[in-house]
């Protein structure tokens, strides 16, 4: 087993969390897109931790989880205020902020 | 860090003298919140002001009675994850000191009856449901059409001081991270708030909603840029404290391509949060659409924040590649100042204009980042410091200039305001010198400094081009002056609202300020010079 | 006392603060708030005056600094306050005479609307002077000197409805800042050559620049001291400024701001030591103005432009002085600070006349005014006796003694300055005997006449608040020059600044000869004054036909003619012509540049389309970018 591969995974994975946020119009599933970002790090961190035989990458992936429920509270919180006031989740409708 | 040998395990020493302003601020942010359950609803305002006012003169006090016998060297605390040395003080005390005065614009209920602040929207029943997407909206709260009110009809939102207080919290643990961990962490706990009240304002609700998603969506994704830079570093150096990435850039033989990826994301986040371009693209709508007064607090001390963490990384962790990364920088600070510049010349909205001023400034700051010696460091955090006072002040006069709609900020709006209010055009005049860096004002004193710290370095082509810059700049910083003292009133304009006593103190210390660092820099410029980072 | 002396300029500076951050709201009470600082600044000059005599002459001289103001690199501009001697004498006269003019404004100015910002200004005046004269380098001398600047043209532009006073402020705008470019190189020179601005840097160093740059630096300095002093060249605004409210004429055209050129040299005295050249064209200058201004005032008939003259050229008596050398300094202080008392007199005087005759100035339609105004009268007349010089009082010692050190000088220069000097004494006494006849005795000539408004003119003296002021300056035109010489009080007190007094050459005549000829010269000046201007009527009407003498002098001896052929001419020319590159070249390209930028940014800002996901597209793009840019630059 090749701990690099898991790099290349994580690699790819950031990928397509990048490549999802720039082409789903959805204000949720964009920032389910940003989650498999940092999910996507947490493999990193996770396997560099493997490879340098310590326990700190493991035990960073599990702030980066604390943070990343925190950030889905708050998000899903904006989101929720927003959606209510215009009935849409569409991130393309709000653009009345401009030039 | 963590050893593998989980049975020693030991408590790690904590310097709480050291650490006491922050304990302070985050202890009073935790406080608010359960004020906010249990404290009856008309009391809560002046219980949350008056405990975030006294918890912010605490640790300014806890800040003033611990500097003067600090150790020159600075200390390490929290298992070395926290470095308190000079600029970490230094940049303290110019956070506590700004957000003390930002506070009090948050906290004035005056201008705006019953505060600019309320958390839900929702509760316009069918008003909202059909009405039209609007930018001007109506007042949006029940007190209008008589519906029972809804929270923060009558008062304001109070859950702002609390926000306010952790942010600051982050901010003050940011500037002074000693590992990329921590840095994450305190990102992430000054973001989280800003995301939450910018969403607050009482009028323009879309607006202002649209704002906090907006910086919400793309502060998330520059975290991952951050997030993911740390855990490459963590590859390369095996370790993500600042001082071990330093050894390992030194002679590793791991892959200098995770050294120099992982540095480049990592760089993205910080850039993100200084709003520099070309990852600006956030700041001008989230300026325009948040609450006037968050957009002061956030334009003051996110920049300190983030320009702190930025020095603070590129000093103590990858001085020793500087010669990869500073070509780039070069072009990053050109491409925000060319931004920042050229694109306020067509705004039409004041607080849009200094949005992008703030990019101009942003790209200012960046040269005096990457000169990497001690004038530069000193130099820097004095243009922070003097770059807040100015622009908080001058979105505090933004949010008197008012017509029946709320703030006009409009530029036609503004059309001879000075004939109606000759001393509060004459301060924002004042304060739009300062910003275009006109000698007598604290402005010009920051971009001497800066400039001749880069100079020294070297870095003349970048200073000429920065001066080219700010002239371009300042042509819509004096549009505003002729628009305010040479243009006929237009009918139905806008007026100057009386400012409660909170905005007048805003106004009236960020005007001193910026005046007293114009005329005597040298108390300010002998502190933010007296001394370097700990290692 | 000294650590606590910026106080001395910060109460006026805080009055003019006040008055003008305040607005209407100070309308009541801000003259007199305007009047206490300045007092107050006077009682502080006082004190500390009484301070400095306390101690050895050795210690007279001190520091308070007071803060660093621009501290990078090799750059150190300190602010600090020099406290000797010369500063001090001169920061009593200007609050003295000062205190006493803002008095006398109170009645003056007491109807005018706007006296609330005329006391503001007047203030500010009076705290840049400050600035000027206590600064303790050349920096804080030009803080100073722009800030008088700035508050002369305020003043002059007063009553700036009246397009000949928005005019005359222009022009004394304009001719100042030729005399400013001046001292402004200089100071870049002394940088330059010596590397500090600080009086003591540049004083201690100007020995070691060489010989030609000391001169240059020399004949800059005189070129600013030219401009504020209004010296030849550059005299001509100085008349001009008569539009200004008199006791602005009074303060700052005649006895304080005028003479910040007779300062700059008299402190600047190190340099002028190493340079005699530097020092002949002082004495030159000096020598010329105090001619040309002595024989223009023969021929105005405006009052206060004859005054105006007679301090053009009674300043060229104290450039003439101070170029003498170290045995002249002393002495163009001492004549600069009698000048001060009796010149400020004789404006109030004149503004008292003009007070009681409905603002009217040509002294063609006065006459027989002593019955009238008999305050104003015998205040005014012992001012004309001071300035001409009447045996015993101030002027005498201190006029009669520059004619008799111009003398002193030995071979030509002593006998063509020495002459020059008498000469210019008799027709100062043809001049103000002139102007005493026509206003204060003859016919009563205003009977006869309205004023351009068809009013009557009913003279009457002016009340206390304005004679006590005139009376005040009146005891120190009659006494102060005696005072000043009793056992060389003044020359042994300025000594710490001015240096030991050193006598010249032989005198090519001896010192009994010179008084016997100054007062002939004087006498004559006085008997034909009254025999061609007292005995014949006096036309009120100016004649028209008149000799080519007279007709010169009344075109101010050609010197606005000179000016527009020499200056003006070729600058409107060239600025034609550089209007023209500029329109077409220089233009084209900002405009251009303008333009393009405009455009730019209005097609740019079109990019930031408000959807989120473009700008997070902005920003995936400058991550690529730069990851791109630091791997190549890493690995390529």
């Amino acid at each position: 087993m090749t701990p690099e591969y898991y790099l290349l995974l994580s690699a790819l994975l950031f990928s397509i969390g990048a490549v999802g946020v720039l082409v789903r119009r959805n204000a949720i599933v964009v920032f389910m897109c940003i989650e498999l970002m940092l999910n996507s790090v947490n493999l990193s961190l996770v396997t560099f931790a493997r490879i340098e035989g310590t326990l700190d990458g493991q035990v960073m992936a599990f702030f980066v989880m604390v943070v990343a429920a925190a950030e889905v509270v708050v998000g899903l919180a904006i989101i929720m205020s927003i959606f209510r006031t215009r009935r849409s989740a569409s991130i393309d409708d709000t653009n009345l902020l401009k030039y | 860090m963590f050893g593998a040998q989980v049975t020693a395990l030991s408590p790690p020493s904590v310097d709480y003298t050291a650490m006491l302003p922050v304990l302070i601020v985050l202890g009073a942010a935790a406080v608010g919140v359960l004020l906010e359950a249990f404290v009856p609803r008309h009391l809560r305002w002046s219980v949350q002001v008056t405990v975030s006012l006294v918890a912010l003169a605490g640790a300014g006090i806890a800040l003033g009675a611990y500097v003067p016998g600090a150790p020159a060297q600075g200390v390490t605390t929290m298992v070395d994850t926290l470095a308190i040395d000079a600029p970490a003080l230094f940049l303290w005390g110019t956070l506590l000191a700004l957000s003390f005065v930002a506070l009090l614009f948050i906290a004035e209920r005056t201008v705006e009856p019953g505060g600019a602040f309320v958390s839900q929207a929702a509760l316009r029943g069918a008003a909202g449901a059909g009405g039209s997407v609007s930018t001007r909206e109506p007042e949006t709260t029940g007190g209008r059409d008589g519906a029972a009110p809804a929270d923060g009809a009558r008062g304001m939102q109070t859950e702002i001081f609390p926000l306010t207080l952790f942010a600051l919290g982050g901010m003050m643990t940011f500037v002074a991270a000693n590992d990329l961990l921590t840095m994450f962490i305190a990102l992430e706990v000054l973001s989280l708030p800003l995301y939450l009240m910018c969403g607050l304002a009482r009028r323009r609700r879309l607006l202002s909603q649209e704002s906090a998603v907006k910086y919400f969506l793309l502060g998330a994704f520059a975290s991952a840029f951050f997030l993911y830079g740390l855990a490459l570093l963590y590859g390369y150096a095996g370790s993500v404290r600042l001082g071990d990435i330093a050894t390992a850039a030194a002679g590793s033989d791991r892959s200098d391509t995770l050294l120099f990826a992982g540095f480049g994301l990592l760089v993205v986040g910080l850039l993100f949060k200084g709003s520099v371009g070309p990852f600006h693209a956030w700041t001008p709508d989230v300026y325009q659409g948040a609450p006037t007064s968050v957009t002061g607090f956030m334009a003051a001390c996110t920049k300190v924040a983030a320009f702190g963490a930025m020095l603070r990384v590129l000093y103590v962790g990858f001085e020793g590649v500087s010669w990869e990364w500073r070509g780039i920088l070069w072009a990053v600070a050109i491409v925000s100042m060319a931004v920042g510049a050229v694109l306020g010349l067509t705004q039409r909205d004041v607080k849009r204009m200094i949005a992008y001023s703030s990019i101009a400034h942003a790209g200012f700051l960046v040269i005096g980042v990457m000169t990497l010696s001690d004038s530069g460091l000193a130099a820097t955090m004095f243009y922070l410091l003097a770059y807040g006072f100015t622009t908080l002040a001058a979105f505090a006069v933004v949010s008197l200039v008012r017509d029946a709609d709320g703030e006009a900020t409009d530029l036609s709006s503004w059309a001879g305001l000075a004939k109606r209010s000759p001393l509060i055009a004459g301060v924002f005049t004042f304060l739009l010198l300062a910003l275009a860096g006109i000698p007598l004002t604290s402005g010009f004193v920051g971009k001497f400094v800066v400039f001749s710290a880069a100079l020294g370095e070297g870095l003349a082509p970048l200073v000429v081009l920065a001066l080219v810059f700010s002239a371009v700049a300042a042509f819509y910083y004096l549009r505003v002056v002729v628009v305010m003292y040479f243009s006929e009133p237009a009918a139905g304009g806008a007026s100057v609202t009386v400012p409660g006593a909170f905005t007048t103190v805003t106004i009236a210390a960020g005007t001193i300020v910026t005046l007293l660092l114009g005329i005597y820099p040298g108390f300010a410029l002998e502190w933010a010079g007296a001394g370097g980072f700990a290692f | 006392m000294i650590a606590s002396s910026w106080l001395l300029v910060a109460l006026p500076a805080l009055g003019a603060l006040v008055l003008l951050a305040g607005g209407k709201r100070t309308d009541g009470w801000g003259h007199l708030l305007g009047c206490a600082t300045v007092i107050a600044s006077f009682a502080y000059a006082l004190a500390l005056f009484t301070t400095l005599l306390g101690r050895q002459a050795a210690d007279r001289s001190a520091e308070a600094h007071l803060f660093s103001w621009i501290p990078v690199g090799e750059l150190q501009v300190d602010i600090a306050l020099l406290i000797d001697p010369l500063s001090v004498t001169f920061a009593l006269l200007i609050t003295g005479v000062g205190a006493v003019i803002h008095v006398y404004s109170l009645g003056y100015m007491g109807d005018d609307p706007e006296r609330r910002k005329f006391f503001a200004y007047m203030n500010l005046f009076v705290a840049a002077m400050l600035v000027l004269v206590l600064g303790n380098g050349f920096v804080s001398l030009y803080l100073g000197w722009e800030g008088v600047g700035l508050a002369s043209y305020l003043l002059i532009g007063f009553w700036q409805y009246k397009p000949s006073a928005a005019t005359a402020a222009k022009k004394a705008f304009v001719m100042n800042r030729v005399g400013d470019i001046g001292l402004a190189v200089a100071i870049f020179l002394m940088w330059k050559h010596i590397g500090g601005t600080s009086y003591a840097e540049v004083f201690a160093g100007i020995g070691d620049v060489p010989t030609d740059v000391a001169l240059v630096i020399a004949l800059l300095l005189l070129l600013g001291a030219c401009g504020k002093s209004g010296q030849v060249p550059l005299q001509a605004w100085l008349p001009d400024a008569m539009e200004g409210p008199t006791p602005v004429s009074a303060l700052i055209h005649a006895a304080t701001m005028v003479t910040a050129g007779v300062y700059l040299i008299a402190r600047a005295n190190p340099i002028y030591n190493v340079t005699p050249t530097g020092q002949l064209v002082v004495t030159i200058i000096g020598a010329v103005t105090l001619l040309v201004g002595a024989i223009i005032g023969c021929a105005y008939d405006d009052i206060k432009k004859v005054l105006a003259y007679s301090t053009v050229s009674q300043i060229g008596y104290m450039m003439l002085a101070v170029g003498l050398g170290p045995f002249g300094y002393a002495l163009a202080i001492m004549h600069l600070l009698t000048h001060g008392f009796f010149k400020a007199g004789l404006f109030l005087g004149a503004g008292s006349v003009m007070h009681g005759m409905n603002d009217e100035v040509d002294m063609r339609k006065f006459g027989g005014l002593y019955r009238k105004m008999p305050i104003t009268f015998v205040t005014f007349g012992l001012g004309y006796l001071a300035l001409i010089g009447f045996p015993f009082l101030s002027g005498y010692y201190s006029k009669d003694a520059i004619i008799d050190a111009a003398f002193g000088q030995g071979g030509w220069q002593g006998w063509v300055f020495g002459g020059a000097a008498l000469l210019g004494a008799g027709i100062t006494a043809f001049y103000m005997t002139r102007l005493m006849v026509l206003t204060f005795f003859g016919k009563q000539r205003w009977a006869e006449l309205t004023d351009s408004e068809g009013r009557e003119f009913h003279p009457h003296e002016s009340g206390p608040v304005m004679t006590v002021p005139m009376m005040l300056l009146a005891v120190g035109s009659v006494g102060a020059g005696y005072f000043f010489v009793q056992g060389e009080r003044l020359v042994h007190w300025l000594t710490p600044s001015l240096g030991e007094l050193e006598h010249g050459a032989e005198p090519v005549l001896g010192h009994g000869t010179v008084v016997a000829a100054t007062m002939t010269a004087v006498a004559l000046g006085v008997v034909l004054a009254v025999l061609l201007v007292a005995r014949p009527e006096t036309p009120v009407e100016r004649p028209a036909r008149v000799s080519a003498v007279v007709q010169a002098a009344r075109a101010d001896l050609y010197g606005n003619a000179l000016n527009e052929a020499l200056f003006a001419r070729p600058g409107i020319w060239l600025s034609r012509a550089l209007v023209y590159v500029d329109n077409r070249g220089v233009d084209g390209v900002v405009n251009g540049l303008a333009a393009g930028l405009g455009g730019g940014s209005g097609r740019l800002r079109r990019l930031q389309t408000g959807f989120v996901r473009s700008y997070a597209l902005s920003m995936l793009a400058g991550a690529g970018v730069l990851l791109g840019l630091l791997l190549m630059v890493r690995f390529v």
